[in-house]
């Protein structure tokens, strides 16, 4: 039926990826990597070793955009729980 | 907007072969093809269709994110939570 | 299900709420309930300079929809029975 990797539903690519580190788009400008260890239905997530990137826009006073205004911030946390109504994405460890 | 009396009312609109029924038919006819995801954000992900459930849950593979037109970001295979989506557009023929 | 399982084996540990207000609250687990609404004992907010209403206050209860990330103890936390959980509760749920 499935055209190359054999999956059949959308949460497949989860479960394969499970024990493996994953890439998380979340809402807010924010983004995770960290090793996948549970998740459910609302695609809450349980992550170890994980970085969180936070893209902050500087948007000065008079509403221009400069050149180079994208922050970045980032930080780890050693075991978290995601909540899933902020997950946009997630992708799987890319295999060659 | 009158019409001249005795025109016969416009006909139902033409069934394209194709690109005919139902959102369900349309949904089963593009997997495993290239498509459009626009999120309601804006942001778009163009790729290979792999499957979706009833939630609008996507998995797609060779995926592109495109942000304002420009490409943002590649990945292999991506999960994109169903809430988030605006629409599916079919992005080759059927 | 499995989520809430995972937090009730928590209780009674030290985790921190993470709000989508971006607030962080580190306290007690004392109890969850299925919609991972939270109740913290002994809390002390992160950053009370800038939630300085929040100093007298010593314990709490946490809408969960309002949660963006909980910080666990990942000393408490198995890993690998969590992945099994989560195959085992991904297997039991038959799709369409």
């Amino acid at each position: 039926m499935d055209s190359s990797s054999g999956i059949q539903e959308p949460f497949d690519l989860i479960r394969l990826s499970l024990s493996e580190r994953v890439f998380v788009k979340l809402r807010g400008d924010r983004e995770l990597t960290g090793i996948l260890h549970a998740y459910d239905g609302h695609m809450n997530l349980i992550l170890s070793d994980v970085e969180e990137t936070i893209l902050i826009v500087d948007q000065p006073e008079d509403g221009s955009v400069p050149k180079n205004a994208i922050n970045v911030a980032k930080r780890k946390m050693n075991m978290l729980f995601v909540r899933g109504d902020g997950v946009i994405l997630v992708s799987p460890p890319s295999r060659a | 907007m009158s019409e001249p009396e005795g025109t016969p009312p416009p006909p139902p609109p033409a069934e394209a072969p194709s690109a005919s029924g139902s959102p369900t038919e349309f949904l089963k006819g593009v997997v495993g093809k290239r498509v459009v995801v626009r999120l309601t954000s804006g942001v778009d992900y163009r790729g290979i269709l792999s499957c979706l459930d009833g939630y609008m849950n996507i998995a797609l593979e060779q995926t592109e994110e495109h942000v304002n037109g420009i490409v943002t970001n590649r990945y292999g295979d991506a999960f994109i939570r169903g809430n988030n989506v605006l629409y599916i557009s079919a992005a080759e023929v059927l | 299900m499995l989520i809430f399982s995972v937090f009730k084996t928590l209780t009674d540990q030290t985790v921190t709420v993470e709000l989508k207000n971006d607030l962080s609250i580190t306290g007690v687990l004392k109890s969850v309930d299925q919609f991972l609404n939270i109740r913290l004992d002994s809390i002390k907010v992160l950053d009370e300079a800038r939630h300085p209403h929040m100093i007298a206050v010593k314990n709490c209860f946490i809408r969960g929809s309002v949660v963006r990330y909980v910080q666990l103890p990942a000393e408490n936390v198995d890993t690998q029975l969590l992945e099994d959980a989560t195959r085992r509760e991904a297997a039991s749920q038959v799709k369409r």
